[in-house]
């Protein structure tokens, strides 16, 4: 069974957990949210930290650390300090104090890499289910809440203002970040974890001409980056998620190339 | 006069040790025009943003049951990366049709399947507008709606924000600069420098002390009756009125 074999393992987890990523990445993008994931993630490792030294679940940790992270930091608005400043010295705040943390807990020294860069060929079974699960629940969601979310994207302070978008819906689109977030750092660590937030909606971009069809292209785009940069991986016996992180760099970069293109063969015609 | 559509009392807000409104009282009736006046930094925007919850203000403000807004930010600027074109914008909001007769009554059709990102300045103020005015609201508000909109534009947009008030039977807040344009149309001028400095009919207030003082000499260029043999309509054509 390709459950039994740890690279069937990584290419599930990981391609689910990118495909989750992509739709909800793209408004991430759309909403220039991308300093709060980064900061949701480093505060990622300070719960997975502290989740190992109370000895309940580092998983459990990190996704309770991150969700209270993405809720509190998105309220940030102070007149003096810009509200990504102020997120990213509590986000730092989290990464360092969790480093210290993890560092001071003798039996996890070696997986300290594992957090910051992820550790995707280590999934057992069960890690593999909850991945999937939360990819799988965060992808319906993502389709649920499709109207209410587009409309805050695409409206804003119209949105909020005529009194068409709750508070609620907000709230949700932050834990459902949270959630990849945390269950994202198995896959490729609290430091590239947000690099599957925009990469891929990025390199759909210039293919979509709805936000559908670049939250699909998103979904697809970085399903495919996850077995590409596993093969790399494997191949080169170089570290997945880092690898899997390169793939969907490359997969932009042809994106960037291929419009460019089209952009001059449509003038020349 | 009928129940107003929303009643603010006595609304005061402070950013650190700046007041920026102080006790500010308003009240916008069905089928009314309010435009709202003032210097640089009097407090306009912040006074539309308390009333549309916005920003947190002290005081008291009173909503009509089930009151529906329509509103046009000052500044709004569609990211780049979300494509969706003008139409599926306007639908979002208030349903294809509704929105697709909005864009006709404001008369820009035309942009109808264009990026909403890929719009000038002068074609996303009507678009917003068309947006605001879609899904019928009760009340419209808005902060400068005719940025980016020509000269020869901004008269006829002023007067179709009129003529959609009578066909929508809705109340109007507005905050604009356009002095002598604006007065024409408004059926009430507030004048704000952080307090209410004087407000009643358009041309009463021109002729108040306290709006004399804040504005000088423009209180004269708002004077200035405005006398043309001929109009344009909203893409600019000129129509002529013979008189």
């Amino acid at each position: 069974m390709f459950i039994d074999d740890f690279l069937w393992r990584a290419v599930f987890g990981a391609g689910l957990l990118a495909a989750a990523c992509g739709p909800i990445g793209c408004f991430v993008l759309w909403r220039r949210l991308a300093y709060v994931g980064e900061s949701v993630a480093h505060m990622g490792l300070l719960g997975a930290a502290l989740g190992l030294l109370i000895g309940v679940n580092a998983l459990l940790g990190t996704a309770a650390l991150a969700i209270v992270a993405a809720l509190v930091m998105a309220r940030a608005s102070d007149r003096m300090i810009p509200a990504g400043t102020y997120v990213g010295i509590v986000g730092h705040m989290g990464l360092a104090l969790g480093f210290v943390v993890l560092a001071m807990l003798e039996t996890v020294r070696a997986d300290l890499l594992g957090y910051l860069f992820g550790d995707v060929l280590a999934l057992t079974a069960g890690d593999l289910y909850a991945v999937a699960g939360v990819s799988l629940g965060v992808l319906a969601a993502t389709v649920l809440l499709w109207r209410p979310l587009l409309k805050a994207a695409a409206g804003g302070p119209i949105a909020a203002a005529e009194g068409q978008y709750g508070s609620l819906v907000q709230t949700a689109f932050l834990v459902l970040v949270a959630l990849l977030v945390a269950f994202g750092l198995k896959v490729v660590g609290a430091l590239l974890i947000v690099a599957l937030l925009i990469i891929p909606p990025a390199a759909a971009r210039p293919f979509a001409k709805t936000p559908e069809g670049m939250a699909g292209l998103a979904a697809l785009l970085g399903a495919l980056a996850a077995p590409v940069g596993l093969g790399i991986a494997y191949a080169a016996d170089a570290p997945a998620g880092p690898c899997i992180v390169l793939a969907a760099g490359a997969i932009f970069a042809l994106s960037a190339i291929v419009s460019r293109l089209r952009g001059e063969l449509m003038k020349a015609v | 006069m009928t129940d107003p559509l929303i009643t603010a009392k006595q609304l005061t807000v402070d950013a650190g040790s700046l007041r920026i409104l102080d006790g500010v009282s308003l009240a916008i009736h069905p089928r009314e025009i309010v435009t709202l006046i003032g210097p640089n930094g009097s407090g306009k925007t912040t006074l539309l943003k308390a009333l549309l919850g916005l920003v947190c203000a002290k005081g008291e403000i009173v909503r009509r049951a089930g009151l529906k807004i329509g509103y046009v930010p000052q500044q709004f600027t569609p990211d780049f990366s979300l494509p969706i074109t003008v139409r599926r914008f306007l639908s979002l909001f208030a349903g294809r049709e509704a929105g697709d007769a909005a864009l006709a009554r404001v008369a820009v059709s035309d942009l109808s399947e264009r990026q909403l990102s890929a719009l000038s300045g002068g074609e996303l103020a009507r678009v917003l507008l068309a947006r605001a005015i879609a899904g019928k609201p009760d009340l419209l508000v808005l902060d400068e709606p005719l940025a980016g909109v020509d000269i020869s534009g901004e008269a006829a947009l002023y007067r179709l924000i009129a003529e959609i008030r009578d066909e929508l039977g809705c109340g109007v807040l507005l905050v604009s600069h356009d002095l002598h344009v604006v007065i024409g149309q408004a059926d009430k001028v507030v004048c704000l420098n952080h307090h209410v400095c004087c407000e009643g009919d358009a041309h009463d207030v021109v002729r108040d002390p306290a709006f004399l003082e804040l504005f000088g000499a423009r209180g004269e260029l708002a004077l200035y009756p405005h006398h043309h043999d001929h109009t344009h309509t909203i893409s600019g054509e000129p129509v002529h009125v013979h008189r």
